[in-house]
């Protein structure tokens, strides 16, 4: 036994390749390297509705770390030769992040990554009843945080054993409004959420010429917790009008969820190269997500309860309930090569998820005083998902460069989900998946100027899970770039895909265009000029019946998306001193849709850099952001930006 | 039949290492270290390159920079520059791309070496994918758009080029290598609902998998099998006790475009209501999923034109069957 582990314990001790074996790379000439840009935001003020400003841009004024990428260079250093950080949008901008790396080559290496990005949404034409009384009031507001950190540990990267712990927090903070959901009305009021989860996972990978392995395992915990509460004046909710006579009205009420989840998950994954014509790769996941929820609900006021049809003045509520969802994925891919320009590429994927739930609760109504009634339900529901996906792919060098594919997908499944709340005759079919596709395509490259890769794949429908979902459809898409001179290059977009389920009583009709096509000029290595731009043309069509639940009535929904997009960006070079060279930028985006909600968002901007000495940049900019909404006009906002700041580089 | 033709692509599969034992135990014979190799590695290793016999044909790197003086000095903050220092290639590690270069040195000419970035997709992925195989990312490439479209590597990897072009880790330089080819893509991030990646908050890798993934369009995976979307999004994750179907069965793209929308919350329809009415419209409609609402919802009424005022919790409901708490 001793024999087996004394190897074992010295393993990871002697796998460190001894110093003295190393042949040490020569030095590099600058061990500081990389570039910094800060500087000042001014804003003109936002003309408009300044919500929507938020919602959209939401960009700040005062000083901003904008950019900075450094990196630190050190072949000979005994503990690290390398450290990078990079920092963007500091200083108060709704979106930060960093990351830093440190390591030394085949030793160590370690990964933080920080983000966070705000997420301010009110809207005043969303969600709101009220505006028909003169209200702007989004009642699904949001104002929040979402901060991810993830740190990675590997050890001997890059050797044939390479074991790895990572880290993982993300995590939500803010407020909001939602409405209070009560028979017969609901009440705006104020929401806070918070929510975090801890994602711990460690692995190896093993790398053999001829055949890699990777497993890793780890598990999760989160925790949701969520407020509603009210403020001391009464809500009378979105509907004013007495109901079976009663005016109603929220006095005080309060909500709280509370959530704690786990889970542990296990992955493998291989990479066989048994010989030169043959590649096969596969993989297996499981995990389990387990939650466990506490709910607990007072409120008082005026309230009907049509189940009773009874007024009542307050409401317990406390409800418990739990939900597991054992989740099993697999996939298989084989790669052979039985001739020379022959490539067959063969993959099956299955992907299982049955969640199981119930809930028990308790709702006590009071009527002043005195008990009106207590109700304890309970509720248990099951959805299963089975998914299976096949494919198979020819490809053929026809002739250098050109390469042909064809093939032959079948996608199938099928499903369990909880019956509709209203369950109508022959409403609730077994759900099932059944969909061949026939793939084509191709890939022309000619040297490093031209390239094209054509996509198509169509499929005759048969069975698909929702009234929306593909069903009968043909997509395209063709790519092309040619660079027509070293200093010009021209590339190519064309998207189609076409959609149609004319089964009786859906008669979905679906077509989307997206064509795009970009420029880049930058003659003399764009010393004196360079102009960069891109265009997009795109077109949606949809019309699908639905049934008006008042009346039962057929009617037909129809939405269109017609726009233009752009971008474009020209530089020119002024007369200056030497490398000292002042530079004029101007460009920008414009988006202009017509159809169900026209809109127009323009986003020019001009700039103007100066460099000074050999390593620095000061610069001015200028920034305009507009938009437009025809059928919104109180939903739009114009605004202004000035930015001065420096560019330093190390 | 294979037998044979494994013999016939030979000529068409990467060279061999040159003979320096590679990896963790470097030199010298060490029984205690091949006898933990042993209960580690009990499986067949197949026969690398390290134990065949000398391959002629390598100039070695010193010889490489007396003409590529400025490529081979850029390349000393390389990543790849480690196979300069290490392992197999200690000395040879532009040849470890490029193949055996000493016709080349002396000849001069360029079609006596190879350049991946001039050889099939398929033939060129085979050289990266010598050293870069265990990569994780690397085990669903069949299941990806990019090796079935005869995208290698080194379309997207300047192996050449600056650090951060190399290793693709900048959001701003992700987004830009991938909108190069994916214009269209790009152009919907012009719209005023989107992800913040023009801000750079987030790159493409965020959401997707450029080396392939055994999910459709390549959507990133988080904790063994999540789509990635919970990466982010977290609170949406459940398991919920009362789940709304199309969130599992289609994903989020069932009602949300993810690229950008004109349309608040980045929806793919203007108006709620007709969101979520396009498929709870089902009468006579089967084989289809959705139901119908009940009829006390009077689309005339504002109350009723967005859904989510009442439905909040769309996403599924930890308490609520009808998913109003």
């Amino acid at each position: 036994m001793r024999r087996l582990l004394l190897p074992i314990a010295a393993f990871a001790v002697l796998a460190q390749q001894p110093a003295e074996e190393s042949k040490p790379a020569p030095a590099a000439e600058q061990r500081l390297s990389g570039t910094v840009e800060f500087g000042y935001r001014v804003l003109s003020g936002v003309g408009g509705d300044f919500q929507t400003y938020r919602s959209v841009v939401n960009l700040g004024e005062g000083p901003k770390l904008f950019s900075l990428d450094a990196s630190w260079d050190d072949p000979k250093g005994r503990l690290f030769d390398k450290l990078d950080l990079r920092m963007n949008s500091w200083g108060g901008d709704p979106y930060n992040t960093a990351r830093f790396e440190a390591g030394r080559a085949r030793a160590w290496r370690f990964t933080a990554d920080y983000r966070n990005i705000q997420y301010f949404n009110f809207l005043p034409s969303f969600a709101d009843p009220t505006i028909e009384r003169g209200v702007l009031l989004n009642q699904r507001a949001l104002d929040s945080y979402r901060r991810a950190t993830d740190l990675e540990l590997v050890a001997l990267p890059g050797r044939r054993i390479t074991p790895y712990a990572a880290y993982s927090r993300n995590s939500s903070r803010g407020h909001g409004i939602t409405t209070f959901v009560l028979d017969a009305n609901e009440f705006p009021v104020p929401h806070m959420l918070r929510d975090h989860s801890d994602n711990v996972r460690g692995g190896v990978r093993l790398e053999w010429p001829r055949w890699q392995l990777h497993l890793e395992g780890g598990g999760i915990t989160w925790h949701i917790d969520q407020q509603v509460y009210t403020f001391a004046e009464r809500n009378f909710g979105n509907v004013l009008q007495p109901v079976l006579g009663q005016t109603l009205f929220l006095d005080r009420g309060n909500q709280s969820l509370d959530v704690r989840g786990s889970s542990r998950f296990a992955r493998g994954s291989f990479r066989l190269h048994p010989a030169d014509w043959a590649e096969l790769a596969g993989q297996f996941q499981f995990s389990q997500p387990d939650s466990k929820t506490r709910y607990a609900q007072n409120n008082s006021g005026n309230f009907v309860n049509f189940t009773l049809l009874r007024f009542y003045s307050a409401e317990l509520v406390s409800a418990e309930a739990r939900a597991r969802q054992p989740h099993t994925s697999a996939s298989f891919a084989a790669e052979l090569r039985p001739l020379q320009r022959v490539r067959i590429v063969e993959s099956w994927m299955t992907d299982r998820l049955h969640d199981a739930g119930a809930a028990l609760l308790t709702d006590r109504l009071l009527a002043g005083e005195q008990l009106l009634d207590a109700r304890t339900a309970s509720a248990a529901e099951r959805l299963v998902l089975n998914y299976n996906q096949q494919e198979i792919s020819l490809m053929v060098d026809v002739a250098r460069g050109f390469t042909l594919r064809g093939g032959h997908r079948y996608v199938w499944g099928d499903a369990e989900t909880p019956a509709p709340l209203i369950l109508l005759p022959g409403a609730q079919p077994k759900p099932e998946l059944r969909r061949h596709v026939a793939l084509a395509g191709g890939s022309l490259v000619a040297g490093r100027r031209l390239r094209v890769t054509a996509d198509l794949e169509a499929s005759p429908g048969d069975r698909s899970y929702f009234r929306t979902s593909l069903h009968r459809y043909q997509r395209g898409k063709v790519r092309a770039r040619y660079q027509i001179l070293p200093s010009l290059l021209v590339s190519a977009n064309f998207h189609v895909l076409n959609n149609q389920n004319p089964t009786a009583g859906i008669g979905y009709d679906f077509l989307s265009r997206q064509n795009s096509l970009g420029l880049q000029w930058t003659p003399g290595g764009g010393k004196w000029i360079s102009l960069l731009g891109e265009y997009t043309r795109y077109t949606l069509r949809s019309d699908l019946t639905w049934r008006d639940p008042a009346t039962l009535r057929s009617e037909l929904s129809k939405y269109r998306d017609n726009g233009h997009a752009g971008t474009g960006w020209l530089e020119v070079g002024l007369p200056g001193r030497g490398s000292v060279q002042p530079r004029i930028h101007l460009g920008g985006s414009l988006v202009a849709a017509s159809g169900t909600r026209p809109a127009r968002f323009y986003q020019p901007f001009g700039r103007l850099a100066v460099p000074f000495g050999r390593r620095g940049q000061w610069y001015g900019e200028w920034r305009w952001h507009a938009l437009t909404q025809p059928f919104y006009l109180y939903e739009g906002f114009r605004n202004h930006q000035f930015v001065t700041g420096l560019r330093l580089t190390m | 039949m294979f037998r044979s033709l494994r013999t016939a692509n030979k000529a068409h599969t990467t060279h061999t290492p040159p003979p320096q034992t590679r990896g963790l135990f470097p030199r010298g014979p060490r029984p205690v270290l091949a006898s933990a190799a042993a209960v580690f590695l009990f499986a067949w290793t197949g026969p690398s390159g390290a134990q065949k016999p000398a391959q002629p044909g390598y100039a070695g790197s010193e010889i490489c920079a007396a003409c590529h003086e400025d490529l081979v000095k850029a390349f000393r903050k390389n990543p790849h520059q480690q196979a300069e220092a290490h392992g197999a290639w200690q000395g040879k590690a532009c040849e470890a791309c490029h193949g055996p270069g000493a016709k080349h040195a002396e000849s001069g000419a360029a079609t006596d070496i190879q350049n991946p970035a001039k050889l099939a997709a398929a033939r060129s992925e085979k050289i990266c994918l010598e050293c870069h195989g265990s990569q994780p990312a690397l085990r669903a490439r069949a299941h990806g758009a990019h090796s079935r479209s005869q995208v290698s590597c080194v379309a997207c990897h300047r192996i050449h080029g600056a650090v951060a072009e190399l290793t693709l880790k900048a959001p701003g330089v992700v987004n830009r290598q991938c909108s190069s080819c994916h214009q269209a893509e790009w152009a919907d991030f012009l719209r005023p609902h989107t992800h913040r990646l023009r801000e750079g908050a987030m790159s493409c890798t965020d959401c997707h998998d450029p080396h392939g993934s055994s999910r459709p369009r390549s959507m990133q995976i988080v904790s063994a099998n999540e789509p990635g979307c919970f990466r982010c999004h977290a609170d949406k994750r459940g398991p919920f006790p009362f789940e709304h179907p199309p969130v599992r069965l289609e994903g989020c793209q069932a009602c949300h475009e993810p690229h950008g929308s004109r349309n608040p919350r980045m929806l793919v329809r203007a108006e709620v209501r007709f969101l979520c009415l396009e498929c709870h419209s089902n009468i006579g409609s089967k084989p289809a999923l959705g139901g119908i609402p009940p009829a006390l919802h009077d689309l005339q009424s504002p109350r009723y034109r967005n859904c989510t005022i009442c439905h909040s919790k769309i996403h599924g409901s930890f308490v609520s069957r009808g998913l109003t708490r």
